[in-house]
């Protein structure tokens, strides 16, 4: 069997991938708008960044972090705002979920998996250190900054998966209206510094590459596994947009 | 070699394998899942000009009928037995089957929450084939390849893509160019 057609039939075999795409349809009514002013001012996300906290302090908190990544712990906060990054030792363009993921190791703790609870705690913690400083993630830094990149625009702009869209199919629209949904431009809008973040919608904290696979399924393309070189591509490539709109590092977001 | 440099030459190299296999571990040691063969068999073949079969009956009730279902629904999820119209294909048990989902962008009679990254299609028939601004053609080859003429669109790919096959394209395209009776849809 060809893949699209396998993964055609494939779609929707997931219940959760099903209920996610017909719950994704809906937009907010009255009431989830008034839910969503007063949810900004006291966003359900706080609470995780406090466990992420405790988590880090079990890590060794911003020192053991500082040192981890060869820096002076006072430029930590400006540091992690230039994630995802080339870490020489680790080998590639990585997230700060995997630079974690390899401190965890290092101290022969269990190692949190990128798609678990705790992981997302602890990522919205470290980035959120980097809270009303400017994202400056460096695209041009060295080789492999400049690959990342490029493989991210390349990603963001091709047509994939049985509906043949591309990211950008949607998201060079901004303003016009999906199924009673407006088209976010994550540029403008700041999408690369607000996630980790609260999904009202699914009443729990995803981070970027989660929010991205959402929308790979919905619209029918084979969801990227998270970690993998490519996602964190596409995360350079939002990141990127977001510093090009000079926007904050602005850690928990508050989202639909 | 110069033998005083010679031990630390050793030293030097027996630190840099040590930092090899150092980082080599590290490389272990976190998620970096390989995804470029997904995004392989996710590519779609380039664009692709389609000729509308001849036996395409655009006025043909039941087809306008499986046409107008495609267009308004996302995928066979909510499918009822008895409000499928006649010769829909059925997904085979435990598969859902997507459909167009057309609505999601394009404003047209009876659409429920309408989209407007397309272009509306409503009154399709009187605005645009009356006119003879559009045929058939245009429109069959718009909803199979629609990147012959608009290379960047954010219009889906429907029969490169594999996701409908020429029958269910013929449907799609007669119910999007006849005229749209008063309530045609039933909810
Ligand atoms: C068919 C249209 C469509 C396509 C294709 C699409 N998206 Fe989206 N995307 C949306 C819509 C609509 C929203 C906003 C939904 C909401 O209100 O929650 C969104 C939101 C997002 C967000 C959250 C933005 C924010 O800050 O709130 C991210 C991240 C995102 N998309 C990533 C992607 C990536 C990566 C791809 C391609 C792999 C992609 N999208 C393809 C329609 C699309
Ligand atoms: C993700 C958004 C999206 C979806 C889903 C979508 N379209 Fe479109 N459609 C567009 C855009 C944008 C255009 C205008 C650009 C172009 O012509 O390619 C368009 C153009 C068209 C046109 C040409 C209108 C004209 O006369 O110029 C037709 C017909 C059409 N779409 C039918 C459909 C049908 C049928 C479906 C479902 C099988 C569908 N569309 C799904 C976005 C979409």
């Amino acid at each position: 069997m060809n893949s699209l057609l396998l993964k055609k039939v494939l779609l929707g075999l997931s219940l959760t991938t099903a209920l996610l795409v017909a719950g994704e349809q809906f937009s907010m009514s009255a009431a989830d708008k008034a839910m969503y002013e007063e949810l900004k001012e006291n966003n359900p996300a706080d609470m995780n960044v406090e466990e992420g906290m405790e988590l880090f302090e079990e890590l060794g908190d911003e020192a053991a972090l500082a040192k981890f990544l060869e820096i002076d712990e006072k430029k930590l906060p400006e540091y992690i705002t230039g994630f995802p990054r080339y870490i020489k030792k680790m080998g590639n363009v990585v997230g700060l979920d995997q630079v974690l993921q390899v401190m965890q190791m290092e101290q022969t703790k269990k190692k949190d998996a990128l798609n678990s609870e705790s992981m997302t705690n602890l990522l919205a913690y470290v980035k959120s250190l980097g809270n009303d400083l400017p994202i400056n993630i460096d695209v041009k830094e060295n080789k492999e900054m400049e690959a990342a990149h490029a493989l991210g625009e390349k990603l963001y702009l091709e047509e994939r998966g049985y509906r043949g869209l591309s990211c950008n199919s949607c998201h060079a629209l901004p303003g016009t209206v999906l199924r009673t949904q407006i088209l976010p431009e994550m540029g403008a809008q700041n999408t690369g510094g607000t996630w980790p973040g609260y999904r009202m919608t699914l009443s729990k904290v995803v981070t970027l590459q989660e929010r991205s696979r959402t929308c790979m399924r919905d619209a029918g393309q084979a969801p990227l596994p998270l970690g993998s070189k490519e996602m964190v591509a596409l995360e350079v490539y939002i990141t990127n947009l977001a510093k090009n709109n000079k926007h904050k590092v602005e850690i928990p977001g508050l989202k639909r | 070699m110069n033998k005083s440099i010679r031990p630390f030459a050793f030293l030097s190299f027996a630190l840099l394998a040590v930092t090899a296999v150092y980082a080599s571990d590290m490389t272990k040691s976190y998620e970096m899942p390989d995804a470029s063969q997904i995004v392989k068999d996710d590519l779609i073949p380039g664009a692709t000009k389609y000729t509308m079969p001849k036996d395409c009956k655009l006025d043909d009730l039941e087809s306008i009928a499986r046409g107008e279902y495609m267009f308004h629904n996302l995928n066979s999820k909510n499918d009822k037995k008895e409000n499928l119209p006649k010769g829909m294909k059925a997904p085979k048990e435990g598969e859902v089957k997507a459909y167009g989902n057309c609505v999601a962008c394009h404003n047209i009679e009876g659409a429920v929450g309408g989209g407007t990254v397309g272009p509306p299609l409503v009154g399709y028939k009187a605005n645009f084939m009356d006119t003879k601004v559009r045929d058939a053609q245009f429109v069959y080859q718009k909803i199979a390849d629609p990147r012959v003429d608009a290379n960047t669109t954010a219009m889906t790919i429907n029969l490169t893509s594999q996701m409908f096959d020429e029958s269910e394209i013929c449907d799609i395209t007669a119910y999007v160019i006849q005229a749209k009776k008063e309530k045609i849809r039933k909810k």
